[in-house]
């Protein structure tokens, strides 16, 4: 599996003041982009432009939390859509399969967890190199994109 | 005196009488008292005030004005206007079923379905219900059809 980001390069951030942001707006209006997610012969890649990543990325890290806890089904709500993506924990596998796009991506619990972390990482060390306000906004500090 | 002693009984016993009914009441409705209070299918009146911005108007123009060119998103039908987005979004959250926001996000999402086209999923095919996200403040986040 490959799960991926790309920035908006289209983002205007300069209509926010990132230091103060709330919460809503850090997971509807802050760090748009595309996100990439396929194997073989499977794309449920988004490259819709505005996807937010920062809430992307804590929701996949919520989903994986709560999958490893016990089988069965969670659901990633796009914020500007109808369109879902589902995870199925069955067994040592993750089932994820898009309501926008046919097929399935199949994959090893442990690697599932690993990639939503390193993407969470990644998406945290490219943001606040770009846009170090960020960092001393208390609200974004505290929903610990690095950690977990 | 008949009737006057049957009107003073009656007043005697009118606040068991009251105790009676509003014990029916609460046995017969009680669930539906129960199902207001959860908030997830009526909400409370003055929960339903929904303060529109003109930052969240933008936001949602640029994603689903009829000529956005946002990919992935629901598009509200041509001619939609600011006036009368405000008109959907109020009847909507009046008469619609709110839920806690999902995935952790803060708010909640109101859905309510017009029985009339009001624009177009992301599939291209007609759309004729309202999603609408409002943060904890009650102030609108965004809104599309789908």
């Amino acid at each position: 599996m490959h799960l991926d980001y790309r920035l908006s390069e289209e983002w205007d951030e300069d209509t926010m003041d990132l230091s103060t942001v709330a919460e809503a707006d850090l997971r509807y209006y802050v760090a748009p982009g595309d996100i990439i997610l396929r194997a073989d012969q499977t794309d449920l890649s988004a490259i819709w432009g505005w996807i937010p990543l920062i809430d992307f990325a804590l929701a996949l890290r919520e989903i994986a939390e709560a999958l490893a806890v016990a089988e069965g089904n969670e659901t990633f709500e796009f914020t500007e859509s109808e369109a879902t993506l589902n995870f199925e924990r069955q067994g040592l596998e993750v089932v994820i399969s898009g309501s926008y796009a046919p097929g399935e991506v199949i994959v090893p619990f442990p690697v599932f967890r690993e990639q939503v972390r390193n993407l969470a990482r990644r998406l945290d060390a490219e943001l606040l190199a770009k846009h170090p306000e960020l960092g001393s906004n208390p609200v974004y500090q505290a929903l610990k994109l690095s950690c977990g | 005196m008949l009737f006057r002693g049957q009107d003073t009984s009656m007043k005697r016993a009118g606040i068991p009488i009251l105790c009676v009914w509003v014990g029916v009441v609460m046995v017969v409705f009680g669930d539906r008292i129960v199902e207001a209070q959860d908030g997830m299918g009526f909400v409370n009146e003055a929960a339903r005030q929904v303060v529109i911005t003109g930052r969240a108007l933008r936001h949602i123009e640029e994603r689903h004005w009829p000529n956005s060119p946002a990919q992935g998103a629901g598009k509200f039908s041509q001619g939609i206007t600011e006036d009368s987005l405000r008109e959907l979004i109020n009847e909507a959250v009046a008469n619609g079923r709110a839920r806690p926001n999902t995935n952790g996000r803060p708010g909640e999402i109101y859905e309510y379905d017009f029985s009339r086209p009001i624009g177009v999923k992301i599939n291209g095919e007609p759309a004729s219900r309202l999603r609408i996200v409002v943060s904890p403040r009650n102030q609108l986040i965004t809104a599309f059809p789908f």
